[in-house]
C-alpha cells in the first residue's frame, strides 16, 4: 500500500486506456507519455496492462506502508527517498515506511512511477484511468491510499535501467499522417503546415495541446465526425488543436493531419512555449 | 446513395465516408455497415465510432490496414441497399419548471415566444438519436424546431448538471453527465443516462428516437425517487426508422 502524503499539481492513474466504449463519447484516456509509462512497467518487469501513477510538474509525496520495487520515468523530475536522491530509469527497492518526494522536473511534462505489479486502482469499463464521472477519482489527493496489484513477477530485475531516447525530449519533429481533410487545404497551406516551427501554447492538458503559429490559415468547420487522440484540428479562427488521450470522441473541426502514436507521446513532453515542426510521415 | 469511401486515419484506423449529410437515409447506411463491420472482422477490429454520415474503425495493433481496406471496400460493393429498421421511441420525462429552467425566459424573448409555447415546440418533435458523442452518453439529437434555434451562452456555466435539457444553437439534448457547458438550459430530466453499473452504460444509442414529455416538479421528484431505487419503467414505443 501507499498513502498519498502531497498530491502534487495533477496526479492521476493511468494504464493503456479505455478502448470498447468510444461509440457511446467515453474518452480512451491512459497514459500521455504511453512509452514512458510502458518503459517504468519494463523495468519491474510488470505486465503492460499495469497502471502507473502519472504527474505533471509538480510531483506527489508518497509514503510506502510496504516493501516493493519502483522505477520512474518519463520527464526529467528530481525524485527522493527519504531525502536521498534516486536515478530515473532505474528500478530501486523500497522500504516499508519510505517516503517518496517527487519535485519539478528539468525537462518535459509527464513523469510515471510504476510499482511492482501496478496500482490497484477502481477497475471501470475495462480500465484504471482516472476519467471524471467514469471513475469516481479524477485525481489523487492528499490521504488517498492505494494497494499494488498482485505482483506479475517475483524476480526483481535489481539493476535493470534503461537509457532515455534524447530524441524523445530534444526533436522538434512530431511525425504525422495526412488527416481526412488535409486534401481539401490549398496547396499554400499544406506546406506552410509542414514548413513552419510551431509554438506549443499554454492552455495545454491531458484533452488537448494547442500549437500556435497557423493563426492566417483557415479551415471550413465539418458536419461533427470521428476523432481519436492525435487529431490535429484547425479551425476557422486558424486555431490549431492537437487532441490527446482525453479527448471527445467526435468533432466539428477539419482534421488536418494525425499523429502517430510515438508523436503523442513525443509532444505530450513539450513544454509551453517549445517549438514544434509536422513532418509528413511518407504515404506506403 | 452513393457507394461510401475509404481511407485511412492516421495507422490503427480508418475512415468511411458517406457524402457529408444530417438525414435518417445516411444514418441508416452508416449504422448498417457498423454492424457488419463489427460483426464480420471481429479479430481486427477494435471499435467503431459513428456519427453523421461517416464512420471511424479503430484496427487491433496485429491488423494489416492496407489489407483490410482493400477487403473492406470489396464487401461494401456487394452489400444490400439498406433498410430502415424499426427502432425504439424513448419517452423521455422533462420537468421544464423555472426551478431547472434557468434560460427559458431567454429562448422565449430570443425567439419572441411565449414560454408554454417553447415547451409545447419543444415537446411536439420525435427527435432521432444521431450519435453518441462530446460527453459519455451524450445524443447528437436531429429535429429541433426552427423557431427555437437560440445561440450559444457568451459565457458557458462552469457546471450544467447532469439531466439538464439545453438547446445550442440548432441542436438540442440532453447532459448525461455534469459538464462545463454553453448551451441554454430550458429543464431538468430525472433519469440516469450513462451509469457504469448498467450494460450498456449509456440508456440512449444511435438510432433511436426520443420525445419529451413534460412533467411537475412534484412527478420530477417521484420519478427521481424511482430511479435512484431502480424501479423506474422507461416508457417507449417502435416506430419505422
Amino acid at each position: 500500500m501507499v498513502e498519498v502524503l502531497k498530491s502534487g499539481l495533477f496526479t492521476t492513474i493511468q494504464d493503456k486506456g479505455r478502448t470498447g466504449y468510444r461509440s457511446l463519447g467515453v474518452p480512451v484516456s491512459g497514459a500521455m507519455d504511453a512509452i514512458s509509462a510502458a518503459m517504468a512497467n519494463k523495468l519491474l518487469d510488470n505486465s503492460t496492462q499495469a497502471s502507473v501513477m502519472e504527474f505533471t510538474m509538480m510531483g506527489p509525496r508518497l509514503q510506502f506502508k510496504a516493501p516493493t520495487s519502483i522505477a520512474i520515468c518519463g520527464a526529467g523530475f528530481h525524485a527522493r527517498i527519504n531525502d536521498v536522491p534516486i536515478e530515473l530509469d532505474k528500478a530501486t527497492e523500497i522500504s516499508e515506511n519510505d517516503v517518496l518526494k517527487i519535485d519539478h522536473p528539468d525537462y518535459g511534462n509527464y513523469g510515471y512511477l510504476a510499482v511492482l505489479g501496478g496500482f490497484e486502482a477502481e477497475m471501470v469499463l475495462g480500465s484504471r484511468s482516472f476519467y471524471n464521472n467514469i471513475t469516481k477519482k479524477k485525481r489523487l489527493e492528499k490521504g488517498d491510499i492505494l494497494k499494488f496489484s498482485t505482483a506479475s513477477s517475483e524476480k526483481i530485475i535489481r539493476h535493470a535501467s534503461f537509457s532515455i531516447d534524447e530524441h524523445h525530449f530534444n526533436d522538434e519533429a512530431i511525425a504525422v499522417y495526412s488527416g481526412p481533410e488535409f486534401d481539401l487545404l490549398p496547396k499554400k497551406f499544406q506546406k506552410k503546415i509542414m514548413n513552419t516551427s510551431l509554438k506549443v501554447a499554454s492552455q495545454s492538458n491531458r484533452m488537448a495541446y494547442v500549437v500556435e503559429g497557423l493563426e492566417d490559415l483557415s479551415a471550413k468547420e465539418i458536419i461533427t465526425a470521428p476523432v481519436q487522440p492525435g487529431t490535429v484540428q484547425l479551425t476557422p479562427s486558424g486555431k490549431c488543436v492537437v487532441l490527446m488521450r482525453d479527448a471527445q470522441t467526435t468533432g466539428g473541426y477539419a482534421r488536418i493531419l494525425q499523429l502517430s502514436e510515438q508523436a503523442i507521446c513525443k509532444l505530450a513532453q513539450k513544454r509551453a512555449g517549445e517549438s514544434v515542426r509536422f513532418k509528413l510521415i511518407e504515404s506506403l | 446513395m452513393k457507394q461510401p469511401t475509404i481511407k485511412p486515419f492516421g495507422k490503427q484506423a480508418v475512415l468511411i465516408e458517406w457524402n457529408p449529410s444530417v438525414d435518417n437515409k445516411t444514418l441508416t447506411a452508416v449504422l448498417q455497415v457498423k454492424q457488419l463491420v463489427l460483426k464480420t472482422y471481429t479479430k481486427e477490429v477494435l471499435e467503431t465510432v459513428p456519427a453523421y454520415s461517416s464512420l471511424a474503425v479503430f484496427l487491433k495493433k496485429e491488423a494489416k490496414q492496407d489489407d483490410f481496406i482493400d477487403r473492406l471496400s470489396q464487401k461494401l460493393e456487394k452489400i444490400p441497399k439498406a433498410e430502415p429498421a424499426i427502432s425504439r421511441v424513448l419517452h423521455i420525462p422533462v420537468c421544464y419548471d423555472p426551478k431547472f429552467a434557468l434560460d427559458i425566459e431567454d429562448v422565449a424573448k430570443t425567439n419572441n415566444l411565449t414560454i408554454p409555447k417553447v415547451i409545447e415546440l419543444h415537446t411536439k418533435p420525435t427527435y432521432k438519436v444521431y450519435f453518441l458523442g462530446f460527453l459519455p452518453g451524450f445524443p447528437y439529437l436531429g429535429g429541433l424546431d426552427k423557431r427555437l434555434q437560440t445561440p450559444r451562452k457568451k459565457t458557458p456555466r462552469e457546471v450544467i448538471e447532469a439531466g439538464s435539457v439545453a438547446i445550442g444553437g440548432a441542436q438540442t439534448g440532453v447532459y448525461t453527465t455534469s459538464s462545463p457547458g454553453g448551451w441554454n438550459i430550458i429543464g431538468k430530466s430525472p433519469l440516469n443516462y450513462f451509469s457504469i453499473a448498467k450494460n450498456p452504460p449509456a440508456l440512449l444509442k444511435a438510432g433511436d428516437f426520443i420525445k419529451f414529455i413534460p412533467i411537475s416538479k412534484d412527478e420530477y421528484r417521484k420519478i427521481e425517487v424511482e430511479v435512484n431505487v431502480d424501479i423506474y419503467k422507461l416508457r417507449e414505443e417502435e416506430k419505422n426508422g
